[in-house]
């Protein structure tokens, strides 16, 4: 297996210079944790909260690299045929009613061209290493994950009909996770573990002003203060930097250049997803934060 | 290349973090000198991810991870890194008197010899808080066979079923290979199941006495039913159980769990202990598409009311929610503890619990439970 070596940065800062400049903004920890993963190609688990910019990171990474960006989106009963390959079966019978006469041949049947390649397999047999995200690795099951292992330690795939197939060249690996569940130790070992929190205050105005360039300086510096005062309250679900961008993006929408006590209101709903969160802080809560971030 | 790292002194800070609790094996550690060979290593940041990013595995570690790396490459004075390990087991009631394991009759392999099918009969409908040590004794293997049965979900493969509904388009080509292309005989794919995420928590202050350990025999079987069960028990917080409960021998898990939970016995908070659950467990979404099992009297010390929004936010996610209650084996029962009549209007189906048979009944509606929210 060639290593297939992509550019890849030379050092902490030019990783975090690179991230920046595919609009991705990072912090040193994160720019380590990916440095070292491309440097050492070791697969990179990140976890976070919902919203922090997991999968984010995968693609900046697929930028800096230029590499395709191959997903893999995890979900309960996620299963061979649509993780690693399938065959066209439809394809398959016309074939074999075209032959008309019965001489079919299987192995040209079961051939390349009959198969359908998902992601883990495309991800393996690419020529160029692309970066590979599998996506809420948490979400799929076990059993999946265990088959995750091998191809990771291995970086092949068997096909009963057609046999082994290796990877011509590395994928680089990221996965995410958002703590459903724990995933299996033997798993972790395989990969580097970074733990994305939610930003500092300064970080998420500087994250919302790049996605919401229309959005007046105060009002991007103001939605982000009064999201991290509602992450210090007690919520079901505190809100993600997805949150943030959303609701500055809602308030843009609205015309609105600074928050007021009705507008936040008005458009909690793009903050705050549950109904019990929502009356939690309308009362009190809301209005002191309001007014602490008009002040700050 | 920077020069490299004196190898010893992070293979040593390696081993340091295994004795506080950290799986930092072999490959971990070459993975961090790796790291640490494309970093720079005189800024002190850079040799704090890279080894963080190399080293820790879950969440959970990065608090020890943390002060161990201050302790040891910025010589902060820290309090051990150590692993909290109780020195004196908490004192609580019933489970702390472990019987001893088996009784002489037994032979190996063999069961124990119990009377006839009446007493048998008579034994099962006994109350766990009536019967004797011995009596006790003989109800432990009903009540882990009454565990074994689990909710079931519909997978979302389908797999081969002559009386499936889809058409099985793999087995048909593999079939008509044979007839040359013609699909004479049609293959079918049905529906698959799998075990349903099952969530049990567990009461087990000063009134649940009696039937704690009975209940907790039933947790620690059902955690050997297979993947996708977790364990809890609350008095006045909420303590995860499955890991130690998840050892094969009863008397050692129940040990394990003695150990772990420090609130035997005491006082009942079942607002704040389901609302811990559902803050920390259903918020990494535990109980969705779960079958939650709760088994609590009901008697809650404090105000009814979180019980009743947090029972709301539980019965929202979970896929059922069933509460068994041994006090409802009595025929005179009602709700009339605070915390049950909030909790009522939430719960799918409650069950008594407080003997054999209520256990086997509730195995039976666990394994029935086939629609949402229709226990």
């Amino acid at each position: 297996m060639t290593q297939g070596n992509r550019t890849v940065p030379a050092s902490i800062e030019e990783m975090a210079a690179a991230l920046d400049a595919t609009g991705y903004i990072s912090d040193r920890g994160l720019s380590t944790a990916l440095f070292i993963s491309l440097t050492i190609r070791k697969p990179l688990l990140l976890e976070g909260e919902a919203g922090v910019g997991k999968t984010e990171a995968a693609k900046a990474v697929a930028r800096i690299l230029q590499a395709p960006l191959i997903r893999l989106q995890c979900y309960e009963g996620l299963d061979i045929a649509h993780a690693v390959y399938e065959w066209n079966y439809t394809r398959q019978l016309l074939h074999i009613r075209a032959a008309q006469d019965g001489d079919v041949d299987e192995a040209e049947l079961f051939g390349p061209k009959f198969l359908i390649r998902r992601p883990l397999l495309e991800a393996i047999s690419s020529p160029d290493a692309p970066v590979l995200l599998i996506d809420e690795i948490d979400r799929a099951d076990e059993e999946f994950e265990a088959f995750l292992l091998e191809v990771l330690s291995d970086f092949q795939v068997t096909i009963p009909e057609l046999g082994t197939v290796t990877a011509t060249t590395r994928p680089y690996v990221i996965l995410t996770s958002n703590r459903t569940r724990e995933l299996h130790d033997a798993l972790k070992r395989r990969c580097l573990f970074h733990w994305i929190g939610h930003p500092t205050l300064e970080r998420e105005i500087e994250i919302v002003s790049r996605h919401v360039p229309e959005a007046a300086a105060g009002l991007a510096a103001q939605a982000a203060a009064v999201v991290a005062g509602l992450r210090g309250s007690d919520l079901a679900k505190p809100p993600g930097v997805a949150e943030t961008i959303d609701w500055t993006q809602a308030l843009v929408a609205l015309g609105r250049r600074e928050l007021d006590i009705d507008t936040v209101e008005d458009t909690l709903g793009a903050v705050l997803k549950y109904r019990e969160d929502v009356e939690a802080v309308r009362d009190q809560t809301l209005a002191e934060l309001v007014a602490q971030a008009r002040a700050g | 290349m920077p020069a490299k790292p004196p190898i010893r002194h992070f293979v040593t800070f390696g081993r340091a973090l295994r004795a506080a609790g950290l799986e930092v094996g072999p490959r971990r550690i070459a993975d961090a000198i790796c790291a640490l060979e494309a970093v720079n290593l005189a800024q002190q940041e850079d040799v704090y991810w890279a080894l963080r990013t190399t080293l820790v595995s879950r969440f959970e570690e990065l608090e020890i991870f943390d002060s161990a790396f201050a302790a040891w490459f910025l010589r902060v004075a820290v309090r051990p890194v150590l692993r909290p390990v109780p020195t004196v087991p908490p004192p609580y009631g019933r489970l702390g008197r472990t019987p001893a394991p088996a009784g002489g009759t037994e032979v190996d392999g063999g069961e124990r010899e119990v009377g006839s099918y009446s007493t048998e009969e008579l034994l099962r409908h006994k109350d766990f808080s009536k019967m004797t040590r011995e009596e006790f004794e003989q109800t432990r293997r009903w009540i882990a066979a009454a565990a074994i049965t689990r909710p079931r979900r519909r997978s979302r493969r389908l797999r081969a079923d002559r009386r499936g509904r889809s058409l099985h388009l793999r087995g048909l080509v593999r079939a008509s290979l044979a007839s040359g292309g013609d699909p004479i005989r049609c293959a079918y794919r049905g529906p698959a199941y799998k075990p349903r995420k099952l969530v049990l928590i567990l009461d087990v202050s000063g009134s649940m006495e009696a039937y704690s350990r009975a209940l907790l025999l039933f947790l620690h079987a059902t955690l050997s039913s297979g993947r996708g069960v977790e364990t809890f028990v609350f008095g006045t917080h909420l303590t995860r159980l499955t890991a130690e409960l998840a050892t094969r021998d009863p008397e050692t898990a129940l040990s394990a769990a003695a150990l772990k939970v420090n609130d035997w016995s005491g006082g009942t908070r079942i607002g704040d202990s389901l609302k811990a659950y559902n803050d920390e467990w259903g918020r990494r979404a535990l109980t969705r598409g779960s079958v939650t099992v709760i088994m609590s009297d009901g008697l809650e010390r404090g105000d009814d009311k979180p019980v009743d929004r947090e029972m709301a936010r539980l019965a929202r996610q979970a896929f059922a929610v069933v509460w068994v209650n041994p006090l409802k084996g009595d025929p005179r029962y009602e709700a009339t503890a605070a915390g049950m009549r909030a909790a009522l209007p939430h719960v799918d189906r409650l069950i008594a619990g407080h003997n054999v048979a209520s256990l086997e009944r509730l195995a039976t509606v666990l394994e029935g439970i086939s629609r949402r929210h229709a226990a």
